[in-house]
């Protein structure tokens, strides 16, 4: 006798809806949330011993755009305060609500503290406005995943990513976004976790990731965004700063010629 | 003690000046309590974006919250919009955030001084409820502020340089702070051009 089959048959008309649980322990939203940011464009963040490399893919690139505007130049990228920059995968416009949040919770905490808010408690209060929108209010969630480079004084340089369940951890490098599980690869082989590797060298490596992710042949400089988050010592400030098509197009030819390099050997 | 004003608890004088392409912004540098000095190097003004500085006479208290909370602002708009606020809009902002509080006041009477994006001066001071005033000449604030009206408007001539702005103001400041039991114990003063910031530390009467 199986009297249950007629009451999973039932709870399966609601369970995709919103904040339920399926029979299988599933949140079906946060999947379905974490499936479309899989189709937004990739970004990618390296941590070194020199500082964070953010790198994005910028997919709106047409000539009708009007770079000078405020909102066309941050597509992927924000500054969230002067020591934490996020790069966002996924929904725009729900990255601009969270963002918001981000960036006056940091100023609230310096308010009080007279202080930088610590990186992972930034992350954490984001993370924790996602997990209410996956338990109750009945709306859906946000369809984001953020990696969060920054720096603080008592833990020095991190990457952290959040998803759209409102989980987040801690990471050397990661990929979010189109094929980041093929970028994650390549960056588990590839990250070294040593003295030699430096922001150029995490510059290079995140070109690379990008450029087997990325659709196209061979990567130009105009396609991809990155930045760095830095600390300086001697002034005791944190920069983030916006490599420019200057600086990366003799790192975008090194990479390239590499890869052919490779291609042509293998 | 008794007190005329909540106002004059801590004193302080703050003066801006318009000069050629230039302005100047002083306070003098004491912190007391009613008539005993505690400090000697309590500055009044303070730089909040590269070209604009503001000065918040008056209460102590108020000075460190009024700053606090203006540098939250300026944050969260340097952020939104990409850009510098100039200093009109600290000057419309600091008003906003003066008359939230109309019944229940900070105890400043903010003076703000700075270059707008065209590197044209723009000095502005209000009372503590937030009423503008909008000079082209000079502005000041603070329980030294009759003594300095007189300096002033004795001294001020238009189209200063930078290095005879600093020595008008510098002369206009310390005169009237001398007169003033409450205000005085030193003085700083930043000129503000295009090519950058020179802040000077004057030694006054003791």
């Amino acid at each position: 006798r199986r009297p249950q089959r007629k009451y999973f048959a039932m709870a399966r008309r609601y369970d995709s809806r919103t904040t339920i649980f399926s029979p299988e322990g599933r949140l079906y939203q946060v999947e379905y949330a974490m499936e479309s940011i899989s189709n937004s464009g990739s970004a990618i963040g390296i941590l070194s011993k020199e500082g964070i490399i953010l790198a994005t893919e910028k997919k709106v690139i047409s000539k009708l755009l009007d770079t000078g505007a405020v909102g066309c130049r941050r597509e992927k990228m924000y500054k969230l305060d002067d020591h934490v920059a996020c790069a966002v995968a996924g929904l725009t416009a729900d990255a601009n609500i969270l963002i918001n949040k981000a960036r006056l919770a940091a100023q609230q905490y310096l308010f009080t503290y007279q202080e930088s808010m610590p990186v992972e408690q930034l992350v954490r209060r984001l993370c924790d406005v996602k997990q209410g929108y996956t338990q109750f209010g009945g709306m859906r969630p946000f369809g984001v995943s953020f990696l969060y480079a920054g720096w603080d004084e008592e833990n020095g340089y991190q990457l952290y990513h959040s998803d759209p369940s409102g989980n987040y951890a801690g990471w050397k490098a990661h990929a979010i976004g189109a094929n980041h599980q093929q970028a994650q690869n390549i960056l588990n082989q590839d990250y070294k976790d040593d003295e030699t590797f430096g922001l150029r060298e995490a510059m290079k490596l995140a070109l690379k990731v990008l450029m087997k992710t990325m659709d196209s042949t061979s990567l130009t400089s105009d396609k991809v965004e990155m930045s760095a988050v830095k600390y300086d010592a001697e002034s005791q400030q944190v920069y983030f700063s916006y490599v420019t098509e200057e600086e990366l197009e003799p790192l975008v030819s090194e990479v390239n010629e590499e890869g052919k390099a490779k291609d042509s050997t293998s | 003690l008794a007190y005329m004003s909540i106002l004059e608890y801590n004193g302080g004088a703050v003066l801006a000046m318009v000069g050629k392409n230039c302005v100047a912004i002083a306070s003098d540098t004491r912190f007391g309590i009613q008539h005993q000095t505690v400090s000697t190097d309590f500055s009044k003004v303070f730089r909040i974006t590269d070209k604009t500085f503001v000065g918040f006479p008056g209460l102590a208290s108020d000075t460190q919250t009024m700053l606090n909370k203006l540098k939250f602002r300026i944050k969260l708009y340097s952020l939104d919009e990409d850009r510098e606020m100039e200093p009109k809009i600290v000057s419309n902002l600091l008003q906003t955030l003066l008359y939230e509080k109309r019944f229940g006041p900070f105890f400043v009477e903010p003076v703000v001084a700075g270059l707008d994006k065209n590197n044209k001066p723009f000095i502005s001071a209000m009372d503590l409820i937030g009423a503008p005033l909008l000079a082209e000449d000079f502005v000041l604030s603070g329980t030294a502020s009759e003594a300095m009206y007189g300096m002033c408007e004795t001294l001020y001539r238009p189209d200063l340089e930078p290095e005879d702005l600093f020595e008008v103001v510098s002369q206009c400041l310390l005169s009237s702070v001398n007169r003033d039991a409450l205000s005085g114990w030193g003085a700083v003063v930043h000129v503000i051009t295009a090519d950058g910031i020179t802040s000077r530390v004057l030694k006054g009467r003791q």
